[in-house]
Formats: C-alpha cells, sequence, structure tokens
C-alpha cells in the first residue's frame, strides 16, 4: 500500500468539492440501481458526510489504534440503514472508479492501493457488524400518544415491538417513513418502564424536515425505526448525590428521563429541576412536571421565564435563576438545552464554585441547517 | 540415453504431430559413423508417447465440449458493462436538480414558519401592552375617584341656596370624621400602652386599661371596627394595612 500516493490522488479528488461525491453515488446508482433505496431524495448532506468520512480514514489510515473503532463503530451504525455485507464491493468499485476518474495519473498501482486499502476497511466494518448480531439493526416502534403541546413542540409515547434498553438520559437516532432516510437524535424522556413506552419530546425546527413531520404530520399508530440507543449524559451509577439539573427547552426529555429514575430505581435523594423558557406559554410540560413535583418530597421544580416580565414566575434565563439558588457544590449537576443556554449555565456554576468533573452537559440543536438554493451547507 | 539427435522427422508447422504420425514415423537408418539409440527403447518410449498425445487429445476434447456447455448456461447472463461517462453525468444532473427542490421546499418552509413565529409573537406583546394600558388606565380613573369620591359632584350652575346646604353637609361630615377619628385614635393609644405595658412588666400597671370600646361594652374584647391594625413599633410584622375601610379582627387578650 503506497499510503503518500494514496493521500495524493485522494486530495485531487477532494479538490473538486462535491462533484467528486456527486459522482461517486451517480456511478454507484447506475452500477447497482437496489442501492439507491438506502439513501434519501436529496443527497447533498450525505455527499459531505461520505467524503468527510473517508477524509478522515484516509488521514489516519496509518494510525490504527484510532481508526478500527471508529471504523467499528460506523460498521455497527450502518445496520439502521439495511447495509449488508455484499454492499461494500459495489461502493469500492465506484470509489476507485471516482479516484480514476479525477486523478489523470491514475495507474495499476494505485488501483492495487486503494483495493487493498479499501479490502481492510470493508472487513472491519463488516465484522463489527456480524458482532453486533445479536442484537436487532434497528427497532420498529408504534406511536400509540400524540399530544400538540404548544405550536412548535408535540410529545409522543412510543412503543417498540422489540425488547429495547436504554439508560435515563441517553437518546436514540429515529426516522420515519414520512421522511425516508433521514435520520435524527431524540433523548427519550423517561426510564424504562414495564409497559416499553418510550416518551420523546419533539421541536419542530424551522424547515427542518424530520420534526416538523413528527410534530405535524405523525399520528397515533404511525411507525418509527429507531436505531441503538447512545449517548453519555447519564447518572453515575456508584453515586447517590443529590442532584441539579438544568433544562433549556426539549433538553428538559434526558433529565425528566432521570428524575423518573430516581424515583423508580433509587437511592433517593433531593433533586433540584430547573426548567426556562422564553415565555410561560412556552413550557409544554408544566402539568406533569407539577405532578411530579407534588407526588415527591425529594423533587423541587423552578419554572424561568426570561422575556416575560409580566409573569408571575421566576425571571432570568435558566442558567441564571439556578445559580440564584444555590449553593450546588454538592451535587452532580446534568445541563440540557441550546448550546448557548448551556454554556452560560455551566460558566455560571463554575464561577459559584461547583468542581467541573461534577458538571455534565448536553447541547440540543437542529441536526442541520438546511441547504440553501445554491446546494451550499453552511453551518 | 542423450538425446543430441532430434528424432522426429521435421513437419510444416501447421501440422500438430498425432499419436498415429508418432507411431509411424520412420527413422533413417544410423550410420557406422554415427552411434544409434537402441531400438528397443526407441520403440518403447515412441508408444509412451503416442499414447500420452491420445490422452491428452481425448482431455481436450472433454473440456472443450464443457466449456461450451458452461457457456451456454451462462448465454442468458450479461456481465454489467461499466457505465459510460455520459451515463454518470446526466445521472448527476438528475440529482443536483433534485437537491435543488428539496433545498427550496426547505428554505421555503423555513422562512414560513420563522415569519409566522414572528408576527405572533408581535402580536402577543402589542396585546398584552394593550391590556396593560387597559388596566393602567383603569387604575387611574379609580384612584381618581377615590381621590375625589368625598366631595359630592359640585354642580355648574352656582345655586346660592345649594351651595350653602352643600357647605353645612360638609361641614357636618367634617365634624363626624373628627370624632371618629379622635376615638380611633384614643383606642389605639390604650391598646399601645397597654402593649407597651405587656412588654415591661415593672412599668405594668395591675390592672389591665380596657379601651373605651371595652369600658363601654363591659367585657373584654380587643378593639373592634377598627379601620386598620397598627403594630407596635417593636412588633416584627410586616404592617398589614387595610384599605377602604376593611375589618380586621383584633387581637384577643
Amino acid at each position: 500500500m503506497d499510503i503518500p500516493a494514496m493521500r495524493k490522488s485522494f486530495a485531487k479528488a477532494a479538490a473538486h468539492g462535491d462533484d467528486a461525491p456527486l459522482w461517486f453515488y451517480s456511478h454507484l446508482f447506475l452500477t447497482h440501481p437496489e442501492t439507491r433505496d438506502l439513501f434519501p431524495v436529496s443527497m447533498a448532506h450525505q455527499r459531505d458526510r461520505l467524503f468527510a468520512a473517508l477524509g478522515d480514514v484516509v488521514h489516519y489510515v496509518d494510525d490504527v489504534d484510532r481508526l478500527v473503532p471508529m471504523l467499528q463503530q460506523l460498521g455497527r451504525d450502518h445496520r439502521k440503514f439495511g447495509t449488508v455485507a455484499a454492499h461494500y464491493p459495489a461502493v469500492g468499485a465506484s470509489l476507485l472508479a471516482t479516484l480514476e476518474h479525477f486523478d489523470d495519473d491514475w495507474d495499476d498501482d494505485l488501483a492495487t492501493s486503494w483495493t487493498e486499502a479499501y479490502g481492510v476497511v470493508a472487513d472491519v466494518m463488516v465484522e463489527a457488524a456480524e458482532k453486533a448480531a445479536d442484537e436487532p439493526p434497528w427497532w420498529d416502534a408504534d406511536v400509540v400518544a400524540h399530544e400538540r403541546r404548544t405550536v412548535d413542540v408535540a410529545v409522543l409515547q412510543v412503543v417498540p415491538r422489540e425488547r429495547f434498553e436504554h439508560v435515563p438520559g441517553q437518546s436514540v437516532s429515529l426516522e420515519t417513513q414520512l421522511r425516508p432516510r433521514l435520520w435524527r437524535y431524540y433523548s427519550i424522556a423517561n426510564a424504562p418502564r414495564p409497559d416499553g413506552v418510550l416518551e420523546l419530546h419533539v421541536k419542530a425546527r424551522d424547515g427542518g424536515p424530520v420534526s416538523t413531520a413528527l410534530v405535524r404530520s405523525a399520528t397515533v399508530g404511525h411507525v418509527l425505526r429507531f436505531g441503538p440507543p447512545m449517548g453519555r449524559l447519564a447518572l453515575d451509577p456508584e453515586s447517590d448525590r443529590d442532584l441539579l439539573l438544568v433544562a433549556g427547552g426539549t433538553g428538559l426529555a434526558p433529565l425528566k428521563a432521570v428524575v423518573d429514575q430516581v424515583a423508580r430505581q433509587g437511592p433517593l435523594r433531593r433533586v433540584d429541576l430547573v426548567v426556562g423558557a422564553r415565555t410561560e406559554d412556552a413550557f409544554y410540560d408544566r402539568e406533569d412536571l407539577q405532578r411530579l413535583e407534588q407526588a415527591h418530597s425529594w423533587l423541587t421544580v423552578t419554572l424561568a421565564v426570561s422575556e416575560d416580565p409580566g409573569s408571575s414566575l421566576e425571571q432570568g434565563v435558566a442558567g441564571e435563576v439556578a445559580a440564584r439558588h444555590g449553593p450546588w457544590t454538592s451535587r452532580e449537576v446534568l445541563v440540557a438545552g441550546p448550546g448557548v443556554m448551556v454554556d452560560d449555565t455551566a460558566a455560571r456554576l463554575l464561577r459559584d464554585g461547583v468542581r467541573q468533573e461534577r458538571i455534565r452537559t448536553e447541547v440540543f440543536a437542529p441536526s442541520r441547517p438546511g441547504p440553501d438554493v445554491d446546494g451550499e451547507v453552511r453551518e | 540415453m542423450t538425446p543430441d539427435q532430434d528424432p522426429v522427422p521435421t513437419r510444416p508447422d501447421d501440422r500438430r504431430p498425432t499419436p498415429a504420425d508418432v507411431r509411424a514415423v520412420a527413422f533413417t537408418a544410423a550410420g557406422m559413423l554415427h552411434p544409434g539409440y537402441d531400438a528397443a527403447d526407441v520403440e518403447k518410449f515412441r508408444a509412451l508417447v503416442a499414447d500420452e498425445l491420445a490422452r491428452s487429445a481425448a482431455e481436450r476434447e472433454r473440456l472443450r465440449a464443457q466449456v461450451r456447455a458452461l457457456e451456454g448456461q451462462l448465454a442468458g447472463v450479461v456481465p454489467p458493462e461499466p457505465p459510460s461517462e455520459q451515463a454518470v453525468r446526466i445521472l448527476a444532473v438528475a440529482q443536483q436538480t433534485a437537491d435543488q427542490y428539496v433545498a427550496e421546499a426547505e428554505d421555503f418552509s423555513r422562512q414560513m414558519t420563522s415569519d409566522a413565529r414572528a408576527q405572533h409573537q408581535e402580536q402577543l406583546r402589542a396585546a398584552r401592552e394593550s391590556a396593560g394600558a387597559i388596566i393602567q388606565a383603569a387604575h387611574e380613573a379609580a384612584a381618581r375617584m377615590v381621590s375625589s369620591g368625598d366631595a359630592p359632584p359640585v354642580a355648574e350652575d352656582a345655586d346660592p341656596e345649594r351651595a350653602r346646604e352643600e357647605v353645612a353637609y360638609l361641614k357636618a361630615f367634617g365634624q363626624a370624621v373628627r370624632v371618629q377619628l379622635r376615638s380611633y385614635l384614643e383606642a389605639l393609644i390604650t391598646d399601645v400602652e397597654t402593649e407597651w405595658g405587656q412588654a415591661s412588666p415593672a412599668a405594668a400597671r395591675q390592672a389591665p386599661v380596657r379601651t373605651p370600646a371595652q369600658r363601654a361594652e363591659g367585657a373584654p374584647t380587643g378593639p373592634l371596627n377598627v379601620v386598620a391594625e397598627v403594630p407596635p413599633p417593636d412588633s416584627a410584622e410586616p404592617g398589614r394595612a387595610g384599605s377602604d375601610g376593611v375589618e380586621v379582627s383584633g387581637r384577643r387578650r
């Protein structure tokens, strides 16, 4: 394997920007039309992702310790798309054809190097997928309840058809047939229950295809497809420290799951939940939070509004209000919500003396801004 | 044996030796000067070669037949040709067109929802402001009415008789208010003295002092019908100021 030559040939293709992955996919769909079903209608974002991933592989090709875990995770993740071992040679062939097309100095040696390298990559991914074969590649889940709580936010209750185990605080990537082959991450808002029901809080983003479909078009009886659960925002199983949970917007979902975990599994401890919103009518889960607060003496819920001076609730952003009720130096802190809110909250708490390792955060953001009409995806 | 002579006579190149040729070849007799091969060895070897050739030819025929059969099987399956550059280009353009449509649709949707949300918030804000303004206006009107409520509305046309009547009324009213106020204040002062007395027992009088109301009723009850309860100066309670003559029950002693 002549790695420098391979990197050079890849750079030549990458220099053509969007044209290279565009060529790659067109070649793949022509030679293997059955693969078109594995991809969404609009491929603009997919192209970016593919070549970024390939770039990473090429960059780390001689750093096996870094590359192999990456590839193994990719191989496992690809199961939910319906990828099987037979797809890999087709992809390899189209990859070589693409590289050849953009490289005038392509020769047989390069072809051999690339074939060898791709073979190694594919083997790692296929093997990782096969190792994970004891759990299903995806879970079909039926929507059993759909409540439109505000203009933008809906709360869905779904039941997976097969056993689905998750740790409270984790999220799941899901797909709806209303927008085929577009996968988005949502946090599960409850701990595992005997009836298997999972609660999802969905906020419709402007121009977002999946979130708007879930809020406005999904109904009871609709079927979603779940990938495996993932995420690191979870309680430390060793500790029974008191908790401070700060939520902004739909960041409430994973923190509500943590509250549910404390209620169901214990150990009991004091939990202070601060939920922030812009205005009072933006609290989409107020009733349920009040019910929880009344049912559990160890739980305190504080609602904070940042742009509603006429409201009787506490005024200020979530971080400000949380800090006001401090000190929280003895507590474990979990923060979830939009990026600005999370950063602000963490900064305030650190200033007040909470230790960095006690604060864990998760940022909720739109999966992507849509591509504009020139096909450019701007972050 | 040393093969320093070519035993097979040369033939035209396009004819490959068959087993029959090997068997039938006639070697020229060796001369006295050139030592020849042992005839029996050569015959034996010739037979060997002829057999081998026959066997190879038979195997070749068999393989040829098998290949023909397999080719016949594959006749229905056409191996895919690599796509032409033009085909790939056409598909790429089609994909870009699809991407364009989706991007336009998403852009439109995003603009619509953000415009709708901005309008909704603007309307809410305007409604809140005007509601606030209405409430404010109502408060001011009420305040105005309260401050000017004691005096009866003065008639525009100055009727002297009427004016005198009004003046008399006002005087009587003022007198009544002063009397009421005095008795209330006296009651309060007594109340305060009693409280102070309890706070410092040394200065306390032996018998509890009764307020005028208590004296009137002859029963040890607290002050009733006070307009507002004024807490003692050293009390930590926040003052509960009644407004507009709210009746507050007094403390029982």
